[in-house]
C-alpha cells in the first residue's frame, strides 16, 4: 500500500513540473496574441494586463492596409508551392531511382550526394551569391524557388529508406507485365510512401516557410520580400519607437500556417522531425 | 542404332538450343538493363543536376576565390595565395567571433538533460503527456523571426515579461538587449527552450528500443529505479546521446540568424558575434568576397575536425550492440 502511495505523490509531482514546463513553452505565445490585440500605449502598462480591455483588432487591420505584408504573404507561397511540387517530385523520383532501378554507379553518385549535407552552408553561401549575382538572380525568388525544386537531400535520404523497405517484387511484376518505369514510379510505389511523403511534404514546407536566411541575403527588393523578412523589416525600420503589438500581430500570422498544419497533422510532424530535425 | 542415336549429340542439340533460347534471355535481358539504366540515369538528373550546379560549382568558386583578394567593388582580383588566412588568423575580431561560438554550445547540456526527462515522463505515460507533447514542440515549429521578435518584447528592458517577472522576486533585470554578455545569455536560454521538444523526440523513440527484459530482470536482482536508470536506461541510449551530439554541436557552431537578428554589429565590442555572423559581414557588408570564402573554409575545415575528434571519442563510450 505504501509503495502505491509513494508512486502516486512522484506522478503528481512529475505531472506539475510537466505542466511548469508546458507553460513556460505556451505563454510566450498568449502574451504575443495578448500583445497583438493592444493599443499602442495599454503596451506599457504595469502590471501587464492579460486580457486586453479592449480588445483591439485594429492593428490587424492595419497590418493589412498599411504594410506591404499582402505581398510577403504572397511572396512566400509563390515560393513554398514551387518548392513543394516541383521538389517533391524530384526527390521522390530521384528516391525512387536510388532505391530501386539499377543506375551506373549508383552508390558513387549516392555518396556524392550525401556528402554535400556535410559541408557547412556557409561555405556554399558566397559563391552561391556570386554566382546568382552573375546569371541576375539576385532580387529575384529564383534562388529561393530553383535550387530547393531540385530536389532536397536529407529528404532524399529518408525517402530513399523507406522505399528500400517496400518488396522489389513489385517492380519485377510490373516490368513482367509490361509497364514503364515512370509509371511504375508514380502508380505503385508514390502511393505506398504517402505517409513518408506527407512527412516530407510537411518538413519542407516548414522550412521553406520560415527560411530567413536566403530571402535575407538573396533578396532586397521590398517587392519581392518574403513574409519572414517582412516581419522582420516592420521591427527594424521603426528600432527606436517599434509598434509592439503591429509587430506582435504580424509574428503571429508568420507562425499561423504552420501551427494550424502543426496542430492538425501532429503525427506526422512528430515523425518527420524524428528524421529530420535538428536542422535549425 | 547406336551410331544413330548418338547420346553426346543429342546433348549437344539440346544444349544449342539451350544455348540460342539463353542468349535470347540474356539479349532481352540486356535490352531491358539497358532500358532501366537509362531510366535510373534520368530519374536521379534533378539530384544530380543539384549536387554540380548548387554544390559542386559553388565549392569550387569557394576554393578559387579563397586565394584572390576578390572584392566585388574592385575591379581586378589578384592571387595571392594563402594570405587570406594568415590575416584572417591574426584578425583579433576573428578570435573573438570564435570565443562567442563555443559560447553558443552552451545550450546543449541544457536541452538534452531536460529534454530526456521530459521524453521518461511521457514514456512513462504521465496523464496528459500527449498535450504535453503539443505544447514543447510549439517552439520549434515557430518561425525564428517571430520567436525573436517575441523574445526582443518578452526581455525589453523595462516593459518586458521577464523583467517584470523578476521584479516581483526584488531583483533588478538586466539590460537583456543592451548588454552584449546578458544577449548571449538570453540567446542560450533562447535556444534550450526551442530545442527541448525536439531532443526529447528522439530520446523517447531510444526509450521505446530498449528491450524490457533488461528492466524485468534488475528488478528482480533487486535494482531500484535510480540503478536501472544509470546502468541500463543511459547505456542502452548511448548512441542517440551521441548523435544528438554531434548533429547539434555542428549546428551550434553555425548560430546566426539570433545574432543577426537580436544585435545589430554584432552587439557592443564584437560581444556577440559569432564567425558565421563574422563570415556574413565580410562578404556582404564589406563586399571581400575572396577573404570571406577564406574564412568560410577554415571554419569548414574546423567543424569538420571537432566531428573527427567526437567520432574518435566515440568508442570509449558509445554502447554498440551485441
Amino acid at each position: 500500500m505504501k509503495m502505491r502511495t509513494d508512486k502516486k505523490i512522484i506522478r503528481m509531482l512529475v505531472f506539475f513540473v510537466l505542466l511548469l514546463g508546458g507553460l513556460t513553452m505556451v505563454v510566450p505565445f498568449l502574451w504575443m496574441l495578448s500583445t497583438s490585440l493592444k493599443e499602442a500605449n495599454l503596451v506599457y502598462q504595469i502590471p501587464p494586463q492579460w486580457i486586453p480591455k479592449p480588445a483591439d483588432w485594429k492593428n490587424y487591420v492595419e497590418l493589412f492596409t498599411k504594410t506591404n505584408i499582402l505581398s510577403g504573404i504572397g511572396n512566400s507561397v509563390i515560393v513554398s508551392i514551387c518548392v513543394l511540387s516541383f521538389g517533391t517530385f524530384s526527390t521522390s523520383l530521384s528516391a525512387f531511382a536510388f532505391a530501386k532501378l539499377d543506375v551506373p554507379c549508383k552508390n558513387g553518385l549516392f555518396l556524392c550526394v550525401l556528402s554535400s549535407m556535410m559541408v557547412p552552408f556557409v561555405v556554399l553561401l558566397v559563391p552561391q551569391y556570386i554566382i546568382y549575382t552573375k546569371i541576375k538572380w539576385i532580387n529575384t525568388l529564383l534562388p529561393l524557388i530553383v535550387p530547393a525544386s531540385l530536389g532536397s537531400v536529407s529528404m532524399m535520404f529518408f525517402l530513399r529508406q523507406y522505399m528500400s523497405g517496400l518488396p522489389t517484387e513489385l517492380l519485377e511484376a510490373a516490368k513482367i507485365d509490361g509497364c514503364g518505369y515512370f509509371k511504375i514510379y508514380c502508380q505503385i510505389f508514390l502511393p505506398l510512401c504517402k505517409p513518408a511523403l506527407i512527412s516530407n511534404i510537411i518538413m519542407v514546407f516548414m522550412g521553406t516557410w520560415n527560411d530567413y536566411l536566403g530571402p535575407m541575403i538573396f533578396v532586397n527588393d521590398s517587392e519581392k520580400y518574403t513574409l519572414q523578412v517582412v516581419i522582420k523589416m516592420l521591427n527594424s525600420y521603426h528600432e527606436t519607437q517599434t509598434d509592439i503589438p503591429l509587430v506582435m500581430a504580424a509574428s503571429l500570422i508568420a507562425i499561423l500556417p504552420i501551427l494550424i498544419l502543426f496542430i492538425f497533422c501532429q503525427k506526422y510532424f512528430v515523425d518527420s522531425m524524428a528524421i529530420t530535425g535538428l536542422k535549425g | 542404332m547406336l551410331a544413330l542415336w548418338h547420346p553426346d549429340d543429342m546433348c549437344l542439340r539440346k544444349k544449342a538450343a539451350g544455348y540460342e533460347k539463353g542468349m535470347v534471355i540474356i539479349m532481352a535481358k540486356n535490352s531491358l538493363k539497358r532500358k532501366e539504366r537509362r531510366a535510373g540515369l534520368l530519374f536521379v538528373m534533378p539530384a544530380m543536376v543539384q549536387f554540380v550546379c548548387f554544390f559542386l560549382l559553388p565549392l569550387c568558386l569557394c576554393i578559387f576565390a579563397s586565394m584572390t583578394d576578390w572584392n566585388v567593388l574592385v575591379k581586378n582580383k589578384n592571387f595571392i595565395g594563402l594570405q587570406n588566412v594568415v590575416e584572417l588568423f591574426r584578425d583579433s575580431k576573428f578570435w573573438i567571433a570564435v570565443r562567442n561560438t563555443v559560447y553558443m554550445l552552451l545550450p546543449i547540456p541544457f536541452y538534452m538533460v531536460l529534454g530526456l526527462l521530459f521524453a521518461l515522463a511521457c514514456h512513462k505515460e504521465i496523464k496528459g503527456n500527449k498535450v504535453f507533447r503539443v505544447l514543447y514542440y510549439l517552439p520549434y515549429v515557430s518561425s525564428i523571426v517571430a520567436l525573436v521578435l517575441l523574445w526582443k518584447w518578452l526581455f525589453n528592458s523595462e516593459f518586458g515579461l521577464i523583467n517584470q517577472a523578476l521584479g516581483l522576486f526584488g531583483i533588478e533585470g538586466p539590460n537583456w538587449l543592451g548588454d552584449p554578455v546578458w544577449t548571449k545569455r538570453m540567446i542560450v536560454i533562447m535556444i534550450a527552450w526551442k530545442m527541448i521538444g525536439i531532443t526529447s523526440i528522439y530520446f523517447l523513440a531510444a526509450l521505446k528500443n530498449v528491450p524490457p527484459v533488461y528492466y524485468e530482470a534488475a528488478t528482480i536482482d533487486g535494482a531500484g529505479s535510480v540503478t536501472q536508470f544509470f546502468k541500463i536506461t543511459v547505456p542502452m541510449i548511448t548512441p542517440i546521446i551521441f548523435y544528438l551530439l554531434c548533429v547539434n554541436i555542428i549546428g551550434s557552431l553555425q548560430t546566426f540568424i539570433e545574432v543577426d537578428l537580436f544585435t545589430t554589429d554584432g552587439g557592443r565590442n564584437y560581444g556577440v558575434a559569432t564567425v558565421i555572423y563574422y563570415i556574413w559581414q565580410k562578404a556582404f557588408n564589406y563586399s571581400q568576397m575572396g577573404y570571406a570564402c577564406a574564412a568560410a573554409l577554415v571554419f569548414g575545415v574546423m567543424i569538420l575536425l571537432v566531428t573527427l575528434l567526437q567520432f574518435k571519442l566515440s568508442d570509449k563510450w558509445v554502447y554498440e550492440g551485441e
